[in-house]
């Protein structure tokens, strides 16, 4: 098979991490940060290791600013529902996924005030000057994605920062389709609250997420219990990371994670995402060269762009593009991808659209043969 | 006399502060907590527990008091 869906989640993933979920579930099969014998021990250490790995990669103040969690979404989930209160109001952009639009409807309909800044593809001023826009003397939270997880289109996260920052506003990022492309950090006016998949880019197994931030203790927890610490206390522990890591740990994918990020490490963040940027740019110019490929967006550049393609093919619905490619060996996410909103801007809610991302493993050759079976399609 | 522990409040800061005490020179080990104050984790340092707790403190890691233990023989 030909596996182009990586967007959706990473695959293959490096022989280091599938490893050392083997090692976890062998050698450290005991829970995590609870008991004090020897594999409990070995266990908590594994899991520093990936603390450590993680707040190494994002430049946190410390390992203890990592939170793990199932996912992007649960990440974003505990930010938003544990900052914004009725009354309060937030900034987000126009092509937000689900994961952020639906938490943010959710507090809608408690009184929380959401405007949606409009983005500008290729034109970062117009970005910037859409946020400024859109503050207000209650806004309590700028979040919004780094890269959209349809069009590709980065958001200039660093300047929305800048600006929400002048105004003392926090801000959360969506980091699913950029943690472990796209550069992304706390460090020296970052963001102020960082939150990961870990099973895309950073190539970690499914149901790993991560929350990095040095302000997790003033969020109020969506989830309370047990944290092997201060277990004769009822209020939950203010301390990061126990404060939003209730309950047993996912350990083996935690393992896999830390394994994901030191593949990422060695490959380099930066090489990741010119070796995904030059097959996303090949394979649109290839399209561009088909007369039955619709593409959406300008030819995607580095500076304004992740590796993620979305088109369509003439006039067919685009679910049956994605079973045609399938029945070629062909893995692709057609559909809405979670994220109305990013198709309404391109005017693709009725149909979806066909999503490619390559993958550190992805080569020319398959987006040679995508294009040959695309052009076979129409 | 038993046993001088560090109480910290979590198995991170627990394994942070032992790192951190490692790169001054200074040994100890990650324990599990005495109960009495719910569960938790400390670090058990023989010598110059004193001027651990100092560097712990200005290392940022939360020191939540000391104890000591006699182990079972």
């Amino acid at each position: 098979m030909i596996y182009l869906d990586n967007a959706a989640t990473t695959y293959p993933k490096p022989e280091s991490v599938r490893r050392a979920v083997a090692a976890a579930l062998s050698q450290y099969g005991a829970n995590p940060g609870r008991s004090g014998h020897d594999m409990s021990m070995a266990a908590a250490e594994e899991i520093y290791r990936c603390r450590t790995a993680a707040a190494d990669f994002f430049h946190a103040p410390g390992p203890e600013c990592v939170a793990f969690t199932l996912n992007c979404t649960h990440a974003l989930n505990y930010v938003l529902k544990g900052l914004l209160k009725p009354g309060d109001h937030a900034v987000t952009s126009c092509l937000e996924h689900n994961a952020v639009a639906r938490p943010l409807y959710a507090l809608s309909k408690e009184g929380v005030e959401v405007t949606e800044a409009r983005v500008y593809p290729g034109d970062n001023d117009a970005t910037v000057d859409a946020f400024r826009k859109a503050l207000r003397p209650n806004t309590r939270l700028v979040v919004c994605t780094h890269a959209s997880n349809v069009w590709g289109i980065r958001l200039p996260v660093e300047r929305i920062t800048a600006l929400s920052h002048e105004y003392r506003i926090p801000v959360a990022v969506d980091c699913a389709q950029s943690a472990g492309v796209l550069p992304v950090d706390l460090a020296d006016g970052g963001v102020d609250y960082l939150c990961a998949a870990g099973h895309k880019g950073l190539y970690g197994p499914m149901g790993t997420g991560l929350l990095v931030t040095a302000r997790g203790g003033g969020l109020k927890t969506l989830i309370e219990g047990g944290t092997g610490t201060n277990s004769a206390e009822l209020e939950q522990p203010l301390s990061m990371p126990d404060r939003m890591e209730s309950g047993t740990q996912n350990m083996p994918g935690i393992a896999g994670l830390r394994a994901g990020i030191e593949f990422v490490r060695s490959l380099g963040t930066e090489r990741i995402f010119h070796h995904e940027m030059t097959l996303v740019q090949y394979l649109y110019r290839r399209l561009a060269a088909l007369r039955n490929v619709v593409l959406y967006t300008p030819e995607p550049t580095e500076r304004y762009f992740a590796p993620v393609l979305s088109f369509n093919v003439g006039d067919l619905p685009s679910e049956a593009v994605g079973r045609s490619l399938n029945e070629r060996g062909i893995a692709v996410r057609t559909g809405l991808h979670c994220a109305p909103a990013a198709h309404r801007f391109y005017g693709t809610l009725e149909r979806g659209a066909v999503r490619v991302c390559p993958s550190a493993f992805t080569r020319r050759a398959e987006m040679d043969r995508l294009v040959q079976a695309l052009a076979a399609i129409g | 006399m038993g046993k001088p522990l560090i109480l910290v409040g979590s198995v991170t800061y627990a394994i942070k502060g032992r790192n951190i005490l490692a790169r001054t020179g200074i040994w100890s080990r990650v324990e599990r907590a005495p109960s009495g104050g719910g569960c938790g984790y400390c670090i058990y340092v023989p010598d110059r527990t004193d001027e651990a707790e100092d560097i712990l403190f200005r290392s940022g890691v939360r020191v939540a008091g000391r104890t000591e233990r006699r182990d079972a023989p």
